[in-house]
């Protein structure tokens, strides 16, 4: 008997095509003999589909044939029903069911990342890999994020945030506030992953530029420092709430000042093949002395802890090169190519991290059970008379 | 004429053959489709409302036909026998008919012999009527036509679970790595597979035999419909009714780990002698691989007298020093217990738990031998036993805002439950202990005996004694005069509102309060 494993990836995302390229890259590593994979592809327009086509990266080049390879199926949110269902069925054609034990989120950005599969997830009372609703929203919200880490005394570079309402209502307010934190800064929706909409503003006029650009992505728009002799570093944890370990820190060699959304994804494209990413020009171990490391680590840990995250997240760090200050910049729940990449220049392979994460999946749903749940008793069925009594007391 | 008569006389009397026939599998479900117990209760059952109204239908109907001539009994079918039918549609079930697949299988084999008997009766003869006459006598005898078809049906049956069982052990085959524990014992082992269950879940993927699903059927179906690939462990509880039921379950699971919580006397109508018991508990060490962990109470006389031979054993006792692992330093409080576990003379872990009560603390013992040899660390088995959950009303331990810490064991009422109680009464910190008990009921001729023991008991451990009910609680009385008591610190009461009225009076902060056994409601005090 093999442990049933659902990656669900693809989603309604920009990220979308990196999650297909993660999802491959996860599947394939799986130790088979202790697994059996389905996969489960949500498209753009967020269809659900089952088949082996989908195990080809080569076929998502043609979305519609690859589709008509492929079973449409839906889950139920109904608690304990962990199957999967075929959308069309009729007298000569069963309706599908999968069943999965555990479900296994792929997912990079909205939709996926953020909270809302989780929800599912939740309900139907599934084991699943990863961050639960509550670390999962906060951490793909940007502002959000920002609020906990600097309360819990996590450093952070100054920022300030407004809804795109607001901006277009009283702008001058805004400009004033993001005066103070002084220029350059930087422009982010709040809730995309990668790099999309994020732009850098030397002065007000860009600002303004940056801020019409963000608002397109998200209604809520965050402004903050722009650390402008910067090296970038990032760094997996892989743990839950009771247990953390940090991987080797990476650097991410992009080609401008921040990393944008091609060069984080589609740089190695040209030779035909996307790898997501694994293709990234980067640093591992990053060029760093050994407490600045140790001291990221550590930070790593305490963001992962604090957000009270679970599975494996990147998380990454802006480093000033002036001060050599050290600011947590965001957090990345389920982290392209799940970073296997650093994990593997640390101490475990890719099967092996995944191994993990379902343990600590498993894990975390017998600590739920453990905890005491009673909503049993029917209050309609005690006699009036108790409830008129407690009601008089 | 006569024929349409016919045909409405035989509809009628097959709507009645359907209610007839599924009030009999009602009767026969109800007696677990055993035909020694259906005839059993058939004694006591055989004169009811609807046999009798059989009878006067088949007087009826059957002088009609002689007498009168077919026209008339017809009309007199399909009148009685829709009242009739009528009648038992109506009928209210507490506990309703469940159409199995099994139930719909003896449904349809008594179905089938009822209509055979009529459609046979009917080409003998070629008589119309007389053959509505003969269904509606096949009727009245339905209660032996459930016992054939129930004989009809066994191998059927028999072949049915063999296919369960198999498949049971089919699905076990594929899972050699998981880890197999059985749990038996005359007392504790459901409260001992719980307390294992969370102990070992601190590391383990575990799945538990559910509820009382401890006969081989149940083990049966909880690993065909509850077993997954992600448990790693599987704790199976396992009862006794007879000799061999045990090494049943054993010859399915194969369990590598046995704990034993304790042999007693229980069952003996099957089982006839304590070494009869000892013997059928046992199957379960005798099942264990060698080398096996044997996990054994040694409190008990007749778990301890046992030799175990080519097995690990850990025999554990809540207070004798001389055994492999045993309990030290407990102490009860308002919160609970803590205690310290030792194996010979090494001391091991203390830990804390919201439980009370010897018989409690040695289950989680056995649970934490187990869970030790399993790997599981000691601060994560400690973290799991401050977890564990008190059973409502039993040794449930609360303190009240005013102060005073209350013992809720209501539920409990034998002698040995109260006794534990008492013990842990004396053991609790705090300033004066009171009880408030109407005794035992339901113990036989040896009532008297106990009440009065209970009475002796609690001379020696209470500062202050309410009695519920003034003659039920005689031989307490007895008992508490026995030890001479003082009769200030006895109060009888009416009934348990007196006796609440009273205490409301004289409690204070820091009194220790224990509520040993409630009543119905309905019971005259």
């Amino acid at each position: 008997m093999k442990i049933k494993i659902g990656v669900i990836f693809g989603g309604r995302s920009v990220e979308h095509e990196i999650s297909v390229i993660s999802a491959q890259q996860a599947i394939s590593a799986f130790d088979k003999n202790s697994y059996d994979i389905t996969p489960i592809y949500i498209t753009k327009t967020g269809k659900w589909y089952t088949g082996d086509a989908l195990l080809i990266v080569d076929n998502y080049k043609n979305t519609d044939n690859l589709l008509a390879q492929c079973t449409e199926v839906y889950m139920t949110p109904t608690f304990g029903d962990f199957a999967l269902y075929g959308l069309q069925s009729s007298i000569w054609k069963k309706a599908e069911v999968f069943k999965i034990d555990v479900a296994f989120p792929v997912i990079h950005g909205t939709n996926g990342e953020d909270g809302s599969l989780q929800g599912l997830l939740e309900l139907k009372g599934i084991p699943y890999v990863g961050c639960d609703v509550l670390s999962s929203a906060v951490g793909m919200d940007k502002i959000m994020m920002k609020m906990v880490l600097k309360e819990s005394g996590l450093p952070v570079v100054d920022y300030t945030w407004f809804t795109d309402r607001s901006w277009h209502l009283d702008k001058q307010a805004i400009i004033e506030k993001v005066n103070k934190i002084g220029y350059p800064v930087i422009v982010k929706p709040s809730n995309l992953g990668s790099s999309v909409g994020v732009s850098k503003a030397a002065d007000e006029a860009a600002l303004i530029e940056a801020v019409e650009l963000a608002g397109r992505f998200s209604s809520r728009i965050m402004v903050e420092h722009m650390v402008v002799d910067l090296k970038e570093i990032n760094c997996s944890v892989l743990g839950d709430a009771a247990n953390q370990s940090a991987s080797v820190c990476e650097e991410p060699l992009g080609s401008g000042d921040i990393l944008s959304y091609k060069d984080k994804y589609v740089t190695g494209s040209k030779g035909g093949s996307s790898k997501g990413m694994t293709s990234t020009k980067r640093r591992i171990p990053a060029d760093l002395p050994k407490e600045q490391a140790m001291l990221i680590q550590d930070l790593a840990k305490e963001t992962f802890r604090v957000l009270s995250c679970s599975g494996v997240s990147r998380i990454d760090f802006l480093v000033d090169k002036k001060d050599n200050k050290v600011y947590v910049n965001e957090i990345n729940t389920i982290p392209g190519s799940l970073s296997f990449y650093l994990w593997e220049a640390t101490d475990k392979n890719f099967g092996q991290l995944l191994k993990t994460l379902i343990d600590i999946a498993l894990k975390r749903q017998r600590e739920r059970e453990n905890l005491m749940v009673s909503y049993s008793e029917n209050i309609f069925n005690i006699s009036g008379a108790a409830l008129s009594k407690s009601g008089k007391s | 004429m006569d024929n349409i008569l016919f045909f409405a006389a035989l509809a009628v009397i097959l709507v009645y053959a359907f209610a007839k026939l599924r009030f009999e599998l009602h009767m026969m479900q109800l007696n677990s489709y055993r035909n020694e117990r259906y005839f059993k209760w058939l004694k006591t059952n055989l004169v009811i409302t609807t046999r009798v109204l059989e009878v006067i239908a088949l007087a009826i109907t059957g002088v009609l036909i002689l007498a009168v001539g077919p026209g008339a009994a017809g009309i007199a079918f399909v009148l009685i026998y829709a009242l009739l039918a009528y009648l038992l549609f109506v009928k209210k079930q507490k506990k309703p008919v469940v159409f199995t697949k099994r139930a719909q299988r003896l449904f349809a084999t008594n179905a089938v012999l009822t209509i055979l008997t009529g459609g046979i009766y009917f080409v003998l003869t070629g008589k119309t009527f007389c053959t509505v006459w003969v269904i509606g006598f096949t009727l009245f005898l339905s209660f032996i036509y459930i016992a054939i078809a129930n004989i009809l049906m066994a191998p059927v049956e028999k072949s049915v679970n063999q296919w369960f069982y198999n498949d049971a052990k089919r699905i076990l085959e594929q899972r050699p790595d998981l880890i197999i524990i059985g749990i038996t014992g005359s007392y504790g082992k459901t409260s001992t597979k719980h307390f294992l269950y969370r102990m070992l879940s601190e590391k383990y993927n575990v799945l538990m035999t559910p509820g009382s699903f401890n006969t081989t059927m149940g083990v049966i179906r909880t690993i065909r419909e509850q077993l997954q690939a992600t448990h790693q462990v599987f704790i199976v509880e396992m009862g006794a009714k007879q000799p061999h039921d045990i090494k049943e379950i054993c010859d399915l699971v194969h369990p590598q780990i046995g704990i034993l919580t304790a042999v007693g006397e229980q069952h003996l109508e099957t089982f006839k002698t304590i070494q009869n018991v000892q013997k059928t508990k046992f199957e379960l060490i005798d099942a264990l691989p060698s080398g096996g962990l044997a996990v054994l109470n040694a409190d008990y006389e007749f778990v301890a007298n046992r030799p175990v031979a080519d097995r690990e054993t850990a025999l554990y006792s809540s207070d004798n020093e001389q055994v492999d692992y045993y309990l030290k330093d407990i102490k009860y409080s308002a919160k609970g217990s803590a205690f310290s576990v030792y194996r010979k003379g090494e001391h091991l872990a203390d830990f804390d738990t919201r439980l009370v009560g010897s018989y409690n603390l040695s289950n989680i013992l056995a649970g934490y031998i187990v869970a030790r040899h399993l790997e599981v660390p000691d601060s994560s088995v400690a973290f799991a036993i401050k977890k564990l959950e008190p059973v409502q009303h039993r040794l449930d331990v609360k303190v009240h805002p005013n102060g005073v810490t209350v013992i809720d064991d209501a539920f409990n009422s034998n002698p040995v439950g109260s006794k534990m109680a008492l013990e842990v009464l004396k053991g609790m910190e705090g300033q004066r202990k009171i009880i408030i008990t109407p005794g035992m009921i339901e113990l036989g001729e040896k009532q008297e005996y106990y009440n009065t023991l209970l009475g002796e008991q609690i001379a020696d451990s209470v500062d202050y004694a309410i009695l519920v009910g003034k003659n039920i609680t005689l031989p307490i009385m007895k008992g508490l005069k026995n030890k001479n008591y003082p009769d200030n610190q006895i109060y009888v009461a009416q009934n348990f509102k007196d006796a609440v009225n009273h205490l409301s009076t004289m409690t204070r902060s820091g009194d220790v309060l224990l509520y040993e056994n409630d009543l119905p409601d309905t019971y005259e005090l």
